[in-house]
């Protein structure tokens, strides 16, 4: 009697034979159509994850820290900045904080105007949450003492004779030129430009910094801040540190970074998965189709095969699941081969990143996209194949001979 | 034992109908060695491809040791062939993928047989007809006549019960011939082997013990050979 294994093994003898000894071009160009739908189904994914992986890393280095303790309801400041800023640090897993005194400004200079943010920033205590420091193009970044030095992002310095496509922009503002601030209370001071930054984070690049020793004095604020950005060990714990904040008795508003992104992100990630999900339907149904192709003429190619295999004594399911093996083997391979086209493509685009809005996009291929269409590759080629091989394998075994 | 009554097989094509078995009723008992002949297309083929379970008559009755193999599943035909049945296709039938020696053993693989035996036995049995230095090379490899041995030793390799050999000689000289006869008759004896054999040649009949001659789908006559029905252990 046939077992389950001794079938198997005769199956896999076909199936190798068949692939040994058929068509070596039939082969690799099926082996090929299969690592390109691979590709297909894992490079916009990891354009996804590489978008979304940019915006949080941009989110936290420049932008927000991890955490941001923000007024009590209805209040405009944050007081009493100094103890609460050592009540945060204390705890365990907290590695900065960094004060922030934010108000909308003008800027002007040489009979150009924008308006945009300003901050005041203690220069030591936000170099230990962002990373703006790292990032100047020219001159320096603020110190704790700076009263009339103010650094700008790299759009609202501008350059000469551009527009910046609506966004605010000077122009043309270089280290060591002087700009005009008015600030929201009608105080007006001129301030050397010390530093030009450049992030590639809009919402930062538009924006100037000066210390909030200067801030402070001009808006009349003690110990006071707008935010105050805090940095965690670690990424993607954000929700666990807030917790942890809250049981501290801290009675301001704490908003992780993705809070406050707000729903941007999540919108155009929305739409994103949308067309990945269409992207990936449109691959799949090539493969079925590719693959039927495939098995169906070399299943017809073999009738004549198949019938003596037949007439011989082996089972039709011995004959079957000889080409779901071989359908096997060729997925096996085909996704093999797209796993290396698609490392050669990631590695192209990490030396040379597609550029967002949000700053450089890096493809992040994540393992559960690759399982995901290795496995729904797998599905669709077994599918495909089987039904040619069942279907020819059923017929009657002289008029299949007979070919 | 092998009883086929009444065996009609019409083949429709469009409106055509082909009638090559009309009335076949044959019995061969077992450890027979049965010759048939008959002019080209009178249906020879025809009734081997019934009594080897790869065709069904249009009516009539088939049973192979007391089983009604025409009631039997896809499946169990199937079985039956691979377990009870050897057959010679009158075009060989060789799967062009596989080498000769790989053509021989595969129904042993499928039997589960373990490789030594097998491989053993197989390169065996195509020394026997005489392609010892020909078992790696392909059907493409191989002449008509060698491709014929390959077909015959394929069908021996598992010793079938049965025997069912379309032609088997067609394309070999009379020397290679008398020695697959010899072989066939070799079998026949020792193993009690029941042989159907259809052949075109006269002196083939040396060595049936019957002969059933085709006319036109029909059993002309029949008739008793020089050689006698072997019996094992004694006398018929
Ligand atoms: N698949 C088929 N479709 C239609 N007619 C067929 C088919 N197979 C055989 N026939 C016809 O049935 C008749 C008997 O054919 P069969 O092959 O049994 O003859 P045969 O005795 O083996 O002849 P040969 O000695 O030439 O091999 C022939 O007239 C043939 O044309
Ligand atoms: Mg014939």
């Amino acid at each position: 009697m046939t077992t389950l294994f001794t079938s198997l093994r005769v199956s896999a003898f076909l199936a190798w034979k068949s692939i040994q000894r058929g068509s070596k071009g039939t082969l690799a160009l099926t082996i090929m159509i299969i690592a390109l739908i691979f590709v297909n189904l894992v490079f916009l994914p990891s354009i996804i994850s590489g978008v979304v992986e940019t915006f949080n890393t941009q989110s936290i280095d420049f932008d927000f820290g991890n955490l941001v303790i923000e007024p009590r309801e209805g209040s405009q400041y944050i007081s009493g900045v100094t103890s609460l800023q050592k009540t945060v640090e204390r705890i365990p897993g907290i590695t900065g904080t960094s004060p922030r005194i934010a108000a909308g400004a003008t800027f002007f200079y040489k009979g150009h105007n924008a308006a945009s943010t300003l901050y005041g920033i203690t220069p030591d205590d936000e170099r230990s949450v962002t990373k703006i420091a790292d990032y100047m193009t020219a001159g320096e970044f603020l110190s704790n003492g700076d009263t009339d030095a103010i650094i700008l992002g790299t759009t609202l310095a501008g350059t000469e004779g551009q527009e910046a496509g609506g966004l605010p922009s000077l122009q043309g503002v270089a280290v060591g030129d002087s700009v005009e601030v008015t600030y929201p209370n009608g105080e007006t001071r001129t301030y050397r430009v010390k530093g030009i930054y450049q992030t590639q984070s809009i919402s930062v690049d538009t924006a100037a910094f000066v210390t909030s020793r200067e801030m402070s004095g001009v808006l009349g604020l003690r110990d006071q801040a707008s935010m105050i950005l805090v940095k965690t060990a670690v990424d993607g714990r954000e929700e666990e540190y807030k917790t942890e904040l809250l049981s501290y008795g801290i009675q301001e508003q704490i908003r992780t970074f993705r809070e406050k992104a707000g729903g941007f992100v999540d919108q155009a990630i929305q739409s994103f998965n949308i067309i990945n999900t269409i992207s990936a339907l449109v691959s799949l149904i090539i493969a079925i189709v590719v693959v039927f192709i495939v098995i169906f003429i070399n299943t017809v190619n073999r009738r004549r095969q198949i019938g003596i295999l037949k007439a011989i004594g082996i089972d039709q399911q011995i004959i079957i699941n000889s080409y779901v093996l071989q359908v096997l083997f060729i997925t096996a391979v085909g996704a093999l081969a797209g796993m290396a086209l698609n490392a050669g493509v990631t590695t192209y685009l990490t030396a040379y990143p597609l550029v967002f809005p949000g700053g450089p996009v890096y493809p992040v291929v994540e393992v559960s996209a690759i399982l995901q269409s290795v496995a729904s590759l797998f599905a669709v080629s077994v599918v495909a194949g089987y039904i040619p091989a069942w279907q020819i394998a059923r017929e009657d075994i002289l008029t299949a001979i007979r070919g | 034992m092998i009883v086929a009554e009444n065996l009609t097989r019409i083949y429709t094509m469009g409106r055509v109908e082909v009638h090559a078995l009309r009335g076949v009723s044959l019995e061969v008992a077992k450890g027979e060695f049965v010759g048939i002949m008959g002019a080209s297309g009178s249906g020879k083929s025809t009734l081997l491809h019934i009594l080897g379970l790869l065709d069904r008559p249009t009516s009539g009755r088939v049973t192979i040791d007391g089983t009604d193999v025409l009631g039997l599943t896809d499946h169990r035909r199937t079985l039956f062939r691979l377990n009870r049945l050897g057959y010679v296709f009158q075009d060989y039938a060789l799967i062009g993928e596989l080498t000769a020696l790989e053509n021989v053993y595969l129904t042993s693989l499928v039997r589960g047989a373990p490789k030594e035996e097998y491989l053993k036995k197989s390169a065996g049995i195509l020394e026997r007809v005489g392609l010892a230095d020909r078992m790696d090379h392909r059907q493409s490899e191989l002449s008509g006549g060698e491709q014929q041995r390959v077909a015959i030793a394929r069908a021996l390799v598992n010793n079938p019960s049965i025997l069912l050999a379309d032609e088997p000689c067609a394309n070999l000289d009379s020397q290679t011939s008398r020695s697959i006869l010899d072989l066939f008759a070799r079998l026949n004896e020792d193993l009690g082997q029941t042989i159907l054999m259809v052949s075109h040649e006269e002196w083939h009949k040396e060595y049936f013990c019957r002969v059933a001659t085709l006319r036109d789908g029909l059993i002309g006559d029949m008739v008793e050979c020089r050689r006698r029905k072997p019996h094992p252990g004694g006398e018929a």
